[in-house]
């Protein structure tokens, strides 16, 4: 718990998830003079500690499929930039189709990636069984698959940023709560916190699950809903499943980790908002469990070690929201990450770092902007592709 | 349940009585205390520690399911148990090397990252070096697929403790019938009442809103089935365990805690150890003396010894060591000394022994109260956290009820607290005096204790978390690199992230924890329990899906 050192700052940045961290770090290097970043909780409370770690570049639009992309690239030499290794393992990963209408659908994806020269494949049936060991017989009639996906830990990469952001002398405060947003003639001048007043003239919103709240707090009207998302982890055992495998049916996804665990969820109807708490609910492990053991019969007499839940940070056109609000000169937004903020934090921050120092980037404002939703704007697509 | 009297299961290639209500755990310890496994990162000899089913001493392979609790299978006709994770067998491993060639241990964090290329090599051995053991075979999950054990009573008595069989008896005098149930295989019928023995609790998720709802408790028997106790109210009698300690080569064969050395010694199977020495001074100790004296060499202490137990010790010509600190354990595959040594820079001593019992410290089973939301009390006395309850035993949510150790009371009010919180739950009107807590409050023994341990020389591995092997030095090195509190620490070292869900490395985490960042073992973080209590086979949750009212995830 501590009070931010100094009362006034360049910028300020709520939220020391991925996103925030990150951020924090393309500014720091850029040297945009004292940055702040205050999160209530520790360090990894947020969706940036309680994820699936997958990263993937299979995407239904280009503009996604580039930031993965330059975010793979960013995790590859994560570790020699960092000094924490994060463990990317670029195994694959698996869409399974269960009909053959599922998987016509997933072709378009399948052709976009291939133009884009990543080498995704269409798998038969076989294909798939030798890729998931213990499929149960006619599991998927195919899928389709990317072999530089992969997995990593999301742990190490928030040490890795905590201790490189540090030492580029931004100050981190933990355990301290952000009331607000303060302005003046409708220009932000900083932050209401639960340790005193903070100046600042930019303020990030990087507050994940929470960022709609905090919007609405400073009088923004955002779509950003929150969804709880839950997921579980099994006994560690030797491995046996490389690649992370989706099944859009039920949003079931599931991968071995490098300890050797099955770290998965699937999707279930949650009521949205933030109010439920991040505790697991009844219905979660046996559906989750079924799921699971149906598709992978011999996982049955594995155990369920601990099961856990986090937010999602919902659009309504499945893309992220990034850049100035000009409603509220000087509020910039860096969420609406759904389930994938993990996956485009490298690439996507150094473009939120560059509009927070008032440069132009290569997003396009109808896909990535705050101002898509107001008036009569149109979202100009929607990234569908939001499982696993 | 019902086993043939003559039916037989396979370990290692030999076949072995089973009997009915006997676990595997039973059969082996007639030859002394087998060293069953090995740990996961270092491949250290490891034996069983708990007797209880928490620890992961006693880890095996049957029917192709791997981590079963050997202390809590009990075999069927033809099972075959094998042993897991040590190459090419348990009492000769070669990946013991890395214990020789990582004195300071492997680090994950920061290690393996050069050169680039080598990246998909150091993927490929690391993930083939942790595990516990083989994925499970395709038959082993078939043999779990059965349907689900399902009832519904007015009320359900998790653990039949001593003071779980009193609140049962009681409910069942006032004319109700309520469900028991208890992860121990022998349970002794209660009349009146409906025992589930072997079945254990995993999820207790808070009552939902909707007026009238009941619990569900989740949970599965061994072997493996689905489990779901549906009841309006529930009383958690869940008790109370033997906690662990830390010092060198903590985790050798032979270190038990008192929970594995009496369920040991009362299994009927001799007595696995002949002069042991006991940590710990209390009522704990009084009871393995009194029951196992003629094998105890040693009695050593962390401050000064009660007259009650110098009195039992004496009577029997056991020495004692008031004011010690134990420093290490000594030995190969098994303990065979250790050395202690006088509090305020004393002189050591080494004692010649065959096992050191733990009964220093007993900690609460809480998880079920955090599960379902109950408001909790940390105690620094003990270290712990307890739920609130009132005189008759209410916690904070309506209709769940604590009695016993896990409440927080002790001695003959733990056992009388059943009788009164089965008045409280029918309505009855029993008189009601307070109840007596565990010591309230006041300083933790402990804490001292490891004050003086952690500045001594270091002689073995100190191991900070037995099941994932993180070493004390590894939790040191986070708090020095600036992270602080123990989920991050947690999350940071891998500490209690492992198949005992943190039970036995948590609770001395926080105490080390707070002696290293300064502050109060409760500041230094709340230890979420995450669901299930114990690990719960796939198959077991998969049976009840569609069972459970699809209840909206609040
Ligand atoms: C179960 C689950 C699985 C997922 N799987 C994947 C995956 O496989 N791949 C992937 O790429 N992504 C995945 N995600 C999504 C990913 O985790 C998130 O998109 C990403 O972590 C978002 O990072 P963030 O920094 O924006 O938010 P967070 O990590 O949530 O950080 C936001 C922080 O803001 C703080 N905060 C909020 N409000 C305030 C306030 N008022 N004052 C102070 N601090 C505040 C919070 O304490 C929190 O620490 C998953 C998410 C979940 C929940
Ligand atoms: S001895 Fe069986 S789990 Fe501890």
């Amino acid at each position: 718990m501590s009070a931010p050192a100094r009362s006034n700052y360049s910028v300020a940045i709520v939220g020391a998830g991925i996103i925030g961290l990150y951020t924090a770090y393309h500014l720091a290097r850029a040297g945009t003079g004292p940055i702040l970043v205050v999160d209530r909780g520790f360090l990894s409370s947020g969706a940036s500690g309680r994820n699936g770690g997958g990263v993937r570049q299979q995407w239904e639009t280009r503009a996604t499929l580039r930031l993965a992309r330059e975010s793979v690239a960013a995790y590859r030499r994560f570790g020699r930039e960092f000094g924490y290794n994060i463990w990317f393992r670029q195994s694959g990963y698996l869409f399974l189709a269960e009909t053959d209408a599922e998987l016509a659908r997933l072709r378009p994806v399948h052709d976009l990636v291939r133009s884009e020269g990543l080498d995704s494949r269409v798998l038969d049936a076989d294909g798939v069984r030798r890729l998931v060991d213990g499929i149960a017989p006619g599991a998927a009639v195919g899928g389709t698959y990317l072999g530089t996906d992969g997995t990593l830990y999301p742990f190490p990469a928030l040490w890795g940023l905590y201790e490189a952001v540090r030492a580029l002398d931004v100050e981190v405060a933990l355990g301290v709560e952000v009331l607000g947003v303060t302005t003046a003639d409708g220009r932000v001048t900083g932050l209401a916190t639960s340790r005193g007043p903070v100046t600042a003239s930019r303020v990030v919103n990087a507050a994940g699950g929470w960022s709609g709240d905090l919007s609405r707090a400073a009088g923004l009207d955002v779509p950003n809903h929150a969804t709880r998302h839950e997921i579980l982890a099994t006994e560690p055992m030797k491995p046996f499943l490389d690649p992370m495998v989706v099944r859009p049916s039920d949003g079931l996804y599931f991968s071995q980790t490098m300890r050797g665990e099955i770290v998965g969820g699937l999707t279930l109807p949650h009521a949205p908002g933030t109010g439920g708490g991040m505790s697991s609910s009844a219905a979660f492990l046996p559906r989750m469990a079924a799921s699971l053991s149906r598709l992978v019969p011999r996982l049955g007499s594995l155990g369920v070690l601990r099961a856990w839940s986090g937010y999602y940070d919902d659009t309504p056109d499945g893309f992220p929201i990034i850049g100035e609000d000009l409603r509220c000169p000087g509020f910039f937004h860096a969420n609406g990450f759904g389930g994938h903020g993990f996956m485009l934090a490298p690439s996507a921050t150094r473009r939120i770092a560059r509009a927070v120092m008032g440069e132009a980037t290569d997003l396009d404002p109808g896909l990535f902007g705050p101002g898509r939703f107001t008036g009569a704007a149109r979202p100009a697509a929607v990234e569908r592709l939001q499982l696993g | 349940m019902v086993e043939p009297s003559r039916s037989r299961f396979w370990f290692e290639g030999r076949s072995h009585d089973a009997e009915p209500g006997r676990t595997v755990l039973d059969r082996l310890l007639r030859h002394g205390l087998p060293s069953l496994q090995r740990s996961p990162r270092y491949h250290r000899p490891r034996a069983p520690f708990c007797g209880i089913g928490q620890c992961t001493g006693c880890l095996v392979r049957v029917n192709g399911r791997p981590n079963v609790r050997a202390c809590r299978y009990v075999p069927g006709e033809g099972d075959r148990v094998e042993t897991e994770n040590a190459w090419p067998s348990r009492r000769f491993d070669l990946l013991a090397a890395f214990d020789v060639m990582f004195p300071n241990g492997i680090d994950t964090l920061h290690g393996f990252r050069r050169p680039a290329f080598m990246t998909p090599l150091y993927h490929r051995v690391i993930r083939r070096l942790a595990g516990y053991g083989q994925p499970p075979s395709r038959e082993s999950a078939t043999e779990l697929r059965g349907p689900p054990r399902v009832g519904s009573a007015d009320v359900l008595i998790v653990g039949a403790g001593r003071s779980g069989r009193v609140a049962a008896e009681a409910l069942v005098a006032e004319g109700r019938h309520p469900i028991l149930l208890d992860r121990r295989a022998d349970v002794a019928p209660v009349a009146g009442a409906d025992v589930w023995a072997s079945t254990t609790a995993s999820f207790l998720p808070p009552r939902p809103s909707t007026p009238g709802a009941a619990f569900d408790l989740i949970g599965y028997t061994e072997p493996a089935r689905g489990v779901l106790v549906r009841a309006p109210q529930v009383i958690v009698a869940t008790g109370s365990y033997d906690a662990s300690l830390l010092f060198g080569s903590n985790d050798r064969p032979g270190v038990l805690t008192g929970d594995g050395a009496l369920g040991f010694a009362r299994s009927g199977s001799p007595a696995p150890f002949h002069h042991a020495v006991v940590f710990g001074a209390g009522d704990r100790a009084r009871v393995v003396l009194d029951e196992l004296g003629d094998h105890v060499s040693a009695l050593v202490a962390p401050g000064e010894i009660p007259p009650e137990t110098v009195r039992v010790a004496s009577a029997a010509g056991i020495p004692l060591y008031p004011r010690s600190l134990l420093c290490t354990t000594e030995g190969r595959s098994r303990v065979r000394a250790v050395e202690i040594r006088a509090r305020g820079n004393g002189s050591s001593t080494r004692l010649e022994c065959d096992a050191v019992v733990l009964v220093h410290r007993r900690l609460p089973n809480g998880q079920l109260f955090f599960q379902a939301g109950a408001r909790m009390n940390w105690r620094a006395g003990t270290g712990s956290y307890y739920p609130v309850v009132g005189d008759d035993g209410a916690t904070s949510v309506p209709g769940l009820w604590a009695i016993g150790s896990a409440s927080g009371t002790v001695g003959a009010a733990s056992v009388g607290s059943g009788e009164r919180v089965a008045a409280a739950v029918t309505g009855g009107s029993l008189p009601l005096s307070p109840l007596e807590r565990v010591r309230s409050d006041g300083s933790n023994e402990l804490e001292g204790y490891y004050r003086e341990l952690v500045r001594i020389p270091r002689r073995g591995r100190w191991i900070a978390c037995p099941c994932e092997d993180v070493l004390l030095e590894e939790i040191e090195q986070t708090t020095r690199a600036g992270y602080r509190g123990v989920e991050v620490v947690k999350r940071y070292s891998g500490l209690g992230t492992g198949l005992c869900q943190g039970r036995y490395c948590l609770p001395d985490a926080l105490l080390l924890l707070s002696i290293a960042e300064g502050r109060p073992p409760s500041e230094v973080g709340y230890i979420t329990q995450r669901p299930p209590v114990h690990p719960t086979p796939i198959a077991a949750l998969a049976a009840l899906d569609g069972v459970l009212t699809p209840a909206e995830g609040t």
